[in-house]
């Protein structure tokens, strides 16, 4: 049986080719898409602070030991 | 005495003083019950009867020459998957790493051994402690052992469903977005994710580096203190690791709550994400109970639970895309769908995604600060809903995010998740308390008085 899946979006494909997802591409078409719209939606909940001196987190240290 | 295999491990100390139980007696009777629980509740990827007796007779040896090495020697743990033992395989539960046999012990491994404990074997996982619960893996997932049904939570899956079974009175979990406090909730067992950097990772499969904690898995708090004070300490070969000395992790277990300020976070399972009412109305009386042990009980507001989850996903996905970008290029069809999904996100992720949320977490973990100054420990949710069917995945992926455990790997503070009560269908619903930094002794010292108070831990899954 012929599944149709719908259309990879023409930029997902132009990202995930360049991430080298060619592979993932062609075997899991529909999963690579999700991927792009999660990261999206990801990405879009945080609110980036404006202030610009806020920094980041420094990786690897919480809080300081006792 | 209790039948061997729900004695606590502190229980089990008392009866190798007593001469009432040897190591070789009580991992012969936990074998016995593995062999018969486990071919319905898939907690272990690979058991290692052979060296588990081994470590037992030689802690045998050496109790019964009055050669103690303290108060884990001879008590049985279950490891997780992405852990490694020295000569068993570490396969995250993944056809990708299937055949890997680890050449040397992680740190908490090493130090578990030194304290005489007695490795029984490796636990399943969500595959990378990311994609489960799935089918599509070369193992089988864990069910929970309230109801085989249903989901054990995740992802140190095994170590949930192992303890709350009777498998064995300890494992060891890790938690990069929830993965040891779900699978105790789900369980109605005791699971801890400690401060960030009090237990060293080395040795560890990552998910996500300024995420991953290990923590401990326990039928009862005074347990998962003993355990946490074995494998805490800093690890200079570990780069997230703190130079703490803290130890002692049950010191205050006995001093009850009264005068503690405990600050419930009520808008995370009312507004955020409204939860099931039975876990809402068993929270209620959380804070009912610990009002009546003395604690004062106030409410108080974090950022929304949408925020934290934001932050951990980028972060998580970017650091996880770092680690399998390779495998995802060439063998994507060797991930299970779940894992796939979840990791692909990281391609897609820019740098300024990553930069901002770290940026962001900065400011929330500065909010959550703040109102540990004024509170000595947080009360919230752990999970939104009661477990969900195994056969049913639409209902995993409805409940699966809806839980309020991801804030605390944001901010690394140490959080607790335990046992808050049954459903009317059986299955156990959860608290979780959240400490200051290095203070989980407090921590654990809140959920002593809760669980004295309740008595919760007695209840026990029905499955003989």
């Amino acid at each position: 049986m012929i599944v149709e899946r719908a259309a990879v979006d023409p930029i997902v494909i132009a990202l995930a080719k360049a991430a080298g997802l060619e592979k993932a591409l062609v075997q899991f078409p529909d999963d690579v898409a999700a991927a792009a719209a999660q990261a999206l939606n990801n990405a879009g909940a945080v609110k980036v602070p404006t202030d610009p001196a806020a920094e980041p987190w420094p990786p690897m240290r919480a809080g300081i030991g006792l | 005495m209790s039948a061997a295999h729900w004695l606590s491990a502190s229980q089990i100390a008392s009866a190798y003083a007593a001469k009432e139980l040897s190591p070789v007696e009580l991992v012969k009777a936990l074998l016995e019950r593995i062999g018969k629980l486990d071919p319905k509740l898939h907690a272990f990827i690979r058991l290692d009867a052979e060296g588990a007796m081994r470590a037992a007779e030689q802690a045998t040896a050496e109790i019964a020459a009055g050669q103690s090495r303290g108060r884990l020697h001879g008590v049985p743990v279950g490891i997780k998957d992405i852990i490694d033992v020295a000569g068993l395989p570490t396969t995250g539960h993944s056809k990708i790493l299937v055949d890997n046999v680890a050449k040397a012990d992680a740190a908490v491994i090493q130090k578990l051994r030194a304290a005489g404990a007695i490795v029984m074997g490796k636990l399943s996982t969500h595959e990378f402690a990311i994609g489960g619960p799935s089918f599509d893996l070369p193992f089988p997932p864990a069910r929970n052992p309230w109801n085989p049904d249903h989901h054990p939570g995740g992802s140190s899956s095994g170590s949930g469903a192992g303890v709350a079974a009777g498998l064995f009175p300890l494992a060891l979990g890790t938690d990069t977005g929830g993965s040891v406090r779900n699978p105790a909730s789900a369980c109605g067992i005791v699971g801890l994710k400690p401060t960030y950097g009090l237990v060293s990772r080395r040795g560890v499969f990552p998910l996500s580096f300024t995420l991953d904690h290990v923590g401990p898995l326990t039928r009862t708090v005074a347990d998962n203190a003993l355990l946490l004070d074995v494998i805490a300490g800093h690890d200079p070969a570990d780069p997230g690791s703190a130079a703490t000395q803290a130890r002692g992790f049950g010191r205050f277990l006995d001093r009850g709550v009264r005068d503690l300020r405990i600050g419930f976070v009520r808008h995370f399972h009312e507004r955020d994400l409204p939860a099931h009412p039975e876990v809402a109305a068993a929270l209620e009386h959380v804070a009912r109970v610990l009002e009546a042990e003395g604690a004062q009980v106030h409410t108080v507001t974090l950022p929304a639970l949408t925020e934290f989850a934001g932050i951990n996903r980028v972060i998580l996905c970017s650091e996880a895309w770092s680690i399998h970008a390779p495998w995802l290029r060439e063998r994507p069809g060797d991930y299970g769908q779940l894992a796939r999904r979840r990791l692909l996100p990281g391609a897609f992720m820019t740098a300024g995604d990553y930069v901002g949320a770290q940026r962001r977490r900065g400011q929330v973990i500065a909010e959550v600060e703040d109102r540990l100054r004024d509170y000595d420990v947080l009360l919230c949710a752990s999970s939104m809903d009661p477990s969900s069917r195994m056969d049913d995945p639409d209902e995993t992926a409805r409940t699966y995010p809806r839980q309020a455990r991801t804030p605390f790997n944001v901010t690394g503070h140490p959080a607790l998740a335990m046992m808050s009560g049954l459903t009317q269908a059986g299955l156990p619903v959860s608290v979780q308390f959240v400490g200051r930094y290095f203070d989980d002794a407090t921590v654990l010292r809140v959920a002593a008085a809760y669980e004295r108070a309740t008595g919760w831990h007695k209840k026990k899954p029905p499955i003989g």
